[in-house]
């Protein structure tokens, strides 16, 4: 299988020149300009990775030949990007960047007039259009006009310090670990322009080198950011993927913590201020959600994993309805930002909590039940991946079953979770159990796997 | 009926209407195409004035880009001037986005080599199987350049490559009263520069607003320069200049408001290189025979090309020569500049043949040898063409005949000339003959022969 590109709802994703070239960007660019309604410009910006200049301008080509006037943000974050479509009242938008993909990666991000990413069935029309190739060019005298803009980063800080009291994290020693992308630019402006004193690391942004793989991993922080944590007498350490969607976090004592612990910990500190709302998370993401749900007498809504099943989530929802939504890789959403997967807003939440608390961070994460999680990828080699599930629901029959998204079953201490992933050729197995390892559980999970592949 | 040809990719490049034609992608594959060819390094880019230039030139960005080439941006100016600065630069290549003199509507891309010159047939056919062999190389992350502009260099450049061939003092001190029309182009501000403020003339200059569409046909013809015309009366201009929208082309009005038949423009030329420099001229196998009379004046060669640009600085280029154009589309390629077709250095060369002799261009045009020219468009059926050139030449058993671009027929003091358009499916009829009626009588003849 050629995992070099892949054209799906969430997109276009590919390895640059290997996968992804320049026809690709074009025929969905001017899928996206065929899609959109014509009246309104649309935003685009990108990561730092240096295949942004191309992908920027067949986008651009693109989208002027659809009659779309075209405001280019630059080089910032993904959500910055969302926040200049609400604010711009924008047809929609593009974001050019690969997120938490190595740096030879890339990909086109697709926005709608709100600012959210395409839900299924509008991802799915784009889909149809890029796949019919008929797209709607303009005649000569009605092409789009290209406007760039160099404040896009301000406007959004500005809306950050509308919602954040910064001065109050001010007294923070906080590391940041930029991870060579779009972060460090925004960091650095608050820095200057609020005196917000992040100390910066990996902040260089050439975009042909990364210090290290761009993903959010408690992996990837135990070896780059823990270690800092101690010696520079830190409050809280922060790692960003390029794009700065994602946020993944060490604490004062230089542990890395798990990614899965970000959408716990905003959901703690934002659910005093909305009783009894909805958090949704996927199905793979810890039962910690649960705990502290049942603290604030807020409810847990899970759904299927990946990007797609929470925005769409999202839309069968009322705004005030929800109280936060997201993933277990540190990808969050929250209704101050209208449902933007947003790093910098989840770290800004978390420093809050640390001073709201008043609490060093281990201390905060210290006061939670603890539930260990064991994780596994099997090679999938099996066509027969429903008789597997068939044959593991029958195996345990008395929790309480979930089939949306391959078998997750739950009893009151632990879970697991098996299913076929929707980026690579595995089959991820994932128990969790609170208070010690569910080691047998997930030996037997794993047995009959392998079994069957 | 004649079909419409919304779009063309062939061995000149690619050309068609915007709007679902010459689409973003399609521009962008041929610039990958371009990329691939020339190899990795500098591509130098230029466009006219056209709606649809910066669309284009985001298309071309997308498609050099991804080949690995690294692009330098000159933004709108003439073609000429892409061509010089390419040479300059040591580029692997260049890329004009303009369809010339074709109507609004019309984009397309025309192609040059390091050299700054026209892809020759050869490397013309190697891109195009390239381009539909889609083969192309594709950057990775780390190899992926970036697009920067330089919107100042170019146009200083060519001036100082036309002006190290004519006597800029002599000019400069006659203070012509110079017309121009710029058709709103990609030369609108550099010929008001290069006219009022290098060769100080005293510039009334029309259609020079390049943010502006078209405000005429604009292909630079006599019967659509009537506003030059009206300028040079009312103003008393020694001369009127009528350019094209990528500058390549020049048409010119005499004093009395009268626009010159292009060969003329041509012979003008050819008259003022030759004087100063003798050597081989080449022409197209329409070109008024005023340029042989007046090339046996200084005892030199004339070599005839089929019609197209590109064959005429292909044959330039071989035979060394000092000057070469094609007469009727207004295009003078003076290789001492740049081996292009260039309206600056027309200008100047007929400025400079002005001061030189003190005469008008009335008068300098009453000198040439007197010929007459008929020219028309026959519409013809496809698979009807062997026939009919066939029929026209056994017709005509006492012409010498060149069959390299269509059918040449030619007698003592005229010809006539029958070739299959490259755009239309038309026949372009040419007849020219040293009195009108000997040329009215070539021409009704030949025409019937073709619409039998």
């Amino acid at each position: 299988m050629n995992k070099a590109l892949r054209i799906s709802h969430v997109g276009l994703r590919g390895i640059v020149g290997q996968g992804l070239t320049a026809t690709h960007v074009l025929e969905f660019a001017a899928a996206f300009g065929t899609f959109l309604e014509p009246g309104r410009p649309v935003i685009l910006g990108r990561d730092p990775r240096l295949s942004g200049h191309m992908i920027r301008e067949g986008v651009l080509a693109s989208l002027l030949a659809c009659g779309h006037d075209i405001i280019d943000l630059g080089v910032v974050s993904t959500p910055v990007v969302q926040h200049a479509i609400q604010r711009l009242d924008a047809a929609g938008g593009i974001a050019i960047s690969a997120s938490h993909n190595t740096i030879d990666w890339n990909a086109l991000r697709f926005f709608g007039p709100s600012g959210i990413y395409l839900n299924t069935a509008e991802a799915g029309e784009l889909l149809d259009i890029y796949h019919l190739r008929r797209f709607r060019f303009a005649p000569w005298d009605q092409l789009g006009k290209l406007t760039v803009t160099t404040d896009a980063i301000d406007t959004y800080l500005d809306g950050l310090a509308r919602v954040f009291d910064l001065a109050r994290i001010r007294p923070l020693r906080v590391v940041v670990d930029c991870c060579n992308g779009a972060s460090a630019l925004i960091l650095r402006r608050m820095n200057e322009r609020f005196g917000c004193g992040f100390i910066l690391i990996n902040e260089r942004v050439d975009g042909r080198t990364v210090a290290h793989t761009p993903n959010t991993s408690a992996s990837i922080v135990e070896l780059q950011l823990a270690p800092l944590m101690q010696p520079l007498q830190a409050d809280a350490g922060f790692l960003f993927d390029m794009d700065a969607d994602r946020v993944a976090l060490a604490d004062e004592q230089g542990r890395g913590i798990s990614e899965e612990m970000v959408l716990p910990l905003l959901a703690d500190s934002l659910l005093p201020a909305s009783p009894g709302k909805l958090i949704i998370a996927n199905l793979s993401s810890t039962a910690l959600l649960e705990d502290v749900a049942a603290r604030h007498g807020g409810r847990v809504l899970r759904v299927p994993v990946g990007r797609q099943a929470a925005i769409d989530a999202l839309s069968s929802y009322r705004p005030e309805q929800i109280a936060l939504a997201g993933e277990g890789t540190g990808a969050v959403m929250m209704p101050q930002f209208r449902f933007v997967y947003d790093g910098i807003a989840s770290m800004l939440a978390i420093l809050h909590t640390i001073c709201d608390r008043g609490q060093p961070l281990s201390r905060i994460l210290a006061g939670y039940p603890r539930h260990h999680i064991l994780k596994a990828e099997v090679p999938l080699t099996s066509p027969h991946i429903p008789a597997l599930l068939e044959e593991l629901q029958e195996l345990f029959p008395d929790g309480e079953m979930d089939r949306s998204d391959g078998l997750r079953i739950a009893w009151p201490d632990r879970w697991f979770h098996v299913r076929v992933s929707q980026t690579e050729p595995i089959i991820r197995v994932i128990a969790e159990q609170r208070d010690s390892e569910p080691r047998e559980l997930f030996e037997t999970l794993l047995d009959r796997v392998r079994r069957w592949n | 009926m004649a079909r419409e040809h919304l779009l063309k990719v062939g061995v000149s490049g690619v050309r068609g209407v915007i709007g679902g034609f010459l689409t973003p992608g399609l521009a962008a594959s041929f610039a990958q195409a371009f990329g691939t060819y020339v190899g990795q390094g500098r591509v130098v880019l230029g466009r006219d004035t056209r709606t649809s230039g910066p669309m284009l030139t985001h298309a071309v960005n997308c498609g050099l880009l991804a080949a690995g080439c690294e692009v330098i941006d000159l933004g709108v100016v003439p073609t000429p001037t892409i061509q010089i600065y390419v040479a300059h630069r040591k580029a692997r290549g260049g890329i004009a986005l303009t369809a010339s003199h074709n109507p609004p509507e019309y984009n397309a891309l025309k192609l040059f080599n390091h050299e700054g010159l026209f892809f020759n047939q050869y490397e013309r056919s190697e891109l195009l199987d390239l381009f539909h062999q889609s083969q192309f190389t594709q950057a990775g992350n780390g190899e992926i350049r970036s697009v920067t502009s330089d919107l100042t260099t170019a146009p200083a450049l060519h001036f100082d490559r036309v002006l190290r061939h004519v006597d800029l003092g002599r000019i400069r001190r006659r203070r012509f009263r110079v017309a121009l029309d710029g058709v709103n182009g990609a030369g609108s501000a550099m010929s008001v520069e290069f006219l009022g403020t290098v060769l100080a003339t005293h510039l009334e200059a029309i259609a020079v607003d390049p943010t502006q569409v078209f405000p005429r046909i604009a292909e630079p013809r006599p019967d659509t320069l009537t506003e030059l015309a009206a300028l040079v009366r009312r103003t008393g201009a020694d001369i009127g200049f009528g350019q094209d929208p990528d500058g390549d082309r020049l048409a010119v009005c005499d004093e009395n408001g009268t626009v010159l038949d292009n060969d003329d423009v041509l012979a003008l030329a050819v008259q003022r290189a030759l004087a100063h420099t003798p050597g081989d001229v080449v022409v197209n196998l329409t070109t008024s025979a005023t340029i042989d009379d007046i090339a046996a004046q200084y005892g030199c060669k004339v070599h005839r090309t089929p019609v197209g640009e590109a064959n005429v600085v292909e044959r330039m280029q071989a035979v060394k020569a000092t000057i070469g154009g094609e007469g009727s589309s207004g295009g003078i390629i003076f290789p001492a500049v740049h081996l292009c077709r260039d309206s600056y250095t027309a200008m100047a060369l007929l400025l400079d043949l002005m001061a030189e002799t003190g005469q008008t261009v009335s008068e300098l045009v009453a000198a040439l040898p007197r010929y007459t020219r008929l020219a028309g468009k026959v519409p013809f059926e496809h698979g009807r063409l062997g026939t009919l050139m066939q029929a026209l030449a056994e017709s005509f058993p006492d012409a010498q005949t060149n069959r390299t671009d269509g059918l040449k027929l030619q007698w003592e003091g005229r010809w006539l000339h029958v070739r299959s358009s490259n755009t239309e499916p038309l026949l372009r009829l040419a007849v020219e003959a040293r009195t009108p009626e000997q040329a009215q009588a070539l021409f009704d003849d030949a025409w019937r022969r073709l619409t039998v």
